[in-house]
C-alpha cells in the first residue's frame, strides 16, 4: 500500500529537508520506490542534497501545477546519481529556482486539486510504495495544501522551547484536517539529553507518537548539503537511526 | 636549599675496608650504609632506596657478580649505579663485571680521586634515570587524565602533582587540567538544563495561532475538499 507522507517543522532549520532525504534514500535502500515532491515552492532546497542543481533542473512542480505538463514530466529518477546498488529507486519531482516562478505561485496560488490529482497521478504512474512531500515551514496555505493531501505528516521539531509551542499548532491543525496518521520526529537532540526521557515528554506534551529522537550530529551537521548522509556514511549510528525511521513511517 | 646527601651502600666482608671506604663517603657528604656480606648487601638493596652500590667482587655467601646479577635481574633495581670494588685485578673479572652490567670498576686499595670521580658520575646517572621515570609516570598520569575525561571520571586535581613543574609537561597538564574542568562545568550546565526539560505551551496563545489558521473560510474549504479527495 502506497503511502503519502508531508514532512513538516513549525520553524526552519530543523532538519527537515535533511531528514526527507535520508528517509527516501533509507527506504530506497530496503528495495522501496520512493517519490520525493519539493512542496516548499517558496524556498526549494532539496534538490541539491539529490545532486540536482539550477543547471539540470527541467520540469518542476510548478510547470504541473499551471498546467503546463503532466507531473510525471517533472519527475527525475535520482537513483543512479546517488547510489546505482540501491535496490529501490528515488524520483525527485522539484520546485522551481527561478525567482518569477516563486513570487507567481506565492501571488496566485494553486489549486489543491491539482496537486492531489498529481500525487495521485505519481504514485500510480511510478508505482510509488512511498511519496514524501518536502514543506515550507510555518503553515501557510500551500504548505496546509501538502498537509491536507497526506495520510501520514512527519512533524520535526528540535527540543528547545520555541519549537514546542509551533508544533502544538502543527499538530492541532493536522487533526482538524483529520490526516489519518502523525508522527513527531525530535531532530538534532544534544548528546546530554536522555533520549528515553525526551521521547516520552514529547509523546505525553503532543499525545502522538513519537517516531524518532534524532541526535544532534556534528558529522552530519559537516556534511549537510553536500548530498544525503545515510548513502555517504552507511555506518554511522545516525545512518541506522534514519532506517529504524523510515521502516517506521513505511510500517 | 642544598640537596638531600645521597644514599650509598658499601658491600664488602673485610671490616677494615668497609670501614674505611664508608668514614671516606661519609665525610664527603654522603649517606652510607654497610653490609658485610653479598645476601646481606642484596636484602639492604632491596629493602630501600639507595643511589650507587659499591659492591666488593670477593664475599663469602653470595659474591660480588651474583649480587649484580639479581640487580640488574630486578625490574625496580635495574638502573642503579652499581661499582664494584676488589683487590682482584686481573681483567677477566674487569670484563666478566662489565659484561654483567656494572656501571664502573675501582681496584682496591682505592684513590680517592677517582672514587669521588666514580661516585658522581653514578650520582648523574641515577638522577638522569630518576628524572626521566618521573617524567614518563608524569606523562602516564596525563594520558590516564585524558581517558577519565573521556569516560567522564575526571579528579579535578588529578594533576596537581604534573602541573606544578616549570616546563612545557607542567604547562601541558594546567593548560589540561583548566579545559577539563570547563568541560565538565558545561556538561553539569547542559545536565541540569536536561532536568529541567520541561515542555511548557501557552494553550491560549497556541489555540488562538490554531483558531486563526482554522477559523478561515479558506480553511473549511480546503478542510471540505480534504475530506472529499479522501473519500474518493
Amino acid at each position: 500500500m502506497s503511502r503519502v507522507v508531508a514532512v513538516h517543522s513549525f520553524r526552519g532549520g530543523t532538519g527537515k529537508s535533511n531528514t526527507t532525504a535520508n528517509v527516501a534514500v533509507m527506504a530506497a535502500r530496503r528495495g522501496l520506490r520512493v517519490g520525493v515532491v519539493d512542496t516548499d515552492i517558496q524556498s526549494p532546497g532539496i534538490h541539491v542534497l539529490f545532486g540536482i542543481d539550477q543547471a539540470t533542473i527541467g520540469r518542476t512542480l510548478n510547470d504541473h501545477l499551471w498546467g503546463r505538463c503532466a507531473i510525471t514530466e517533472a519527475a527525475v529518477d535520482v537513483t543512479a546519481g546517488l547510489d546505482p546498488t540501491l535496490e529501490g529507486r528515488v524520483f525527485l519531482v522539484p520546485s522551481s529556482i527561478d525567482a518569477g516562478d516563486i513570487a507567481r505561485v506565492m501571488h496566485d496560488g494553486y489549486d489543491v486539486a491539482l496537486l492531489h490529482e498529481g500525487i495521485r497521478t505519481l504514485v500510480d504512474e511510478l508505482r510509488l510504495d512511498l511519496l514524501l512531500l518536502d514543506t515550507h515551514p510555518g503553515l501557510n496555505e500551500e504548505t496546509l495544501l501538502s498537509i491536507a493531501v497526506s495520510d501520514t505528516v512527519v512533524v520535526v521539531l528540535r527540543p528547545d522551547q520555541q519549537d514546542y509551542e509551533g508544533t502544538s499548532v502543527t499538530v492541532s491543525v493536522a487533526r482538524r484536517l483529520q490526516v489519518p496518521h502523525m508522527l513527531l520526529v525530535v531532530n538534532k537532540t544534544p548528546a546530554v539529553f536522555d533520549h528515553a526521557d525526551v521521547e516520552e515528554r514529547v509523546r505525553a506534551a503532543y499525545d502522538c507518537e513519537v517516531a524518532a529522537v534524532l541526535p544532534h550530529s556534528d558529522d552530519l551537521m559537516a556534511y549537510s548539503s553536500q548530498g544525503v548522509f545515510s548513502l555517504s556514511r552507511p555506518d554511522h549510528p545516525v545512518a541506522a537511526m534514519y532506517d529504524a525511521l523510515a521502516a517506521r513511517i513505511v510500517g | 636549599m642544598s640537596d638531600p646527601p645521597a644514599q650509598l651502600i658499601v658491600v664488602d666482608d673485610d671490616p677494615i675496608n668497609r670501614r674505611l671506604l664508608a668514614s671516606y663517603l661519609e665525610r664527603e657528604g654522603h649517606a652510607v650504609a654497610t653490609a658485610n656480606d653479598g645476601r646481606a648487601g642484596w636484602e639492604l638493596v632491596r629493602s630501600r632506596p639507595f643511589d650507587v652500590v659499591l659492591l666488593d667482587v670477593l664475599m663469602p655467601e653470595m659474591d660480588g657478580y651474583q649480587v649484580l646479577e639479581r640487580i640488574r635481574g630486578d625490574e625496580d633495581l635495574r638502573h642503579l649505579p652499581v661499582i664494584m670494588i676488589s683487590s682482584v685485578e686481573d681483567m677477566q673479572s674487569v670484563v666478566r663485571c662489565i659484561e654483567l652490567g656494572a656501571d664502573d670498576y675501582l681496584p682496591k686499595p682505592f684513590n680517592p680521586v677517582l672514587l669521588r670521580a666514580r661516585i658522581a658520575a653514578g650520582l648523574s646517572r641515577k638522577r638522569l634515570h630518576d628524572l626521566e621515570r618521573e617524567y614518563l609516570e608524569q606523562v602516564e598520569h596525563v594520558v590516564t587524565a585524558a581517558s577519565a575525561v573521556e569516560a567522564g571520571t575526571f579528579a579535578p586535581d588529578a594533576l596537581d602533582g604534573v602541573a606544578g613543574r616549570d616546563d612545557a609537561l607542567g604547562t601541558l597538564a594546567r593548560v589540561f587540567s583548566h579545559m577539563a574542568a570547563e568541560v565538565q562545568a558545561r556538561e553539569r550546565a547542559l545536565k541540569r538544563q536536561v532536568q529541567e526539560l520541561r515542555i511548557e505551551i501557552d494553550r491560549t496563545r497556541a489555540d488562538r495561532q490554531v483558531e486563526e489558521i482554522t477559523g478561515t473560510d479558506a480553511f473549511r474549504d480546503l478542510q471540505r475538499r480534504a475530506a472529499e479527495l479522501r473519500s474518493r
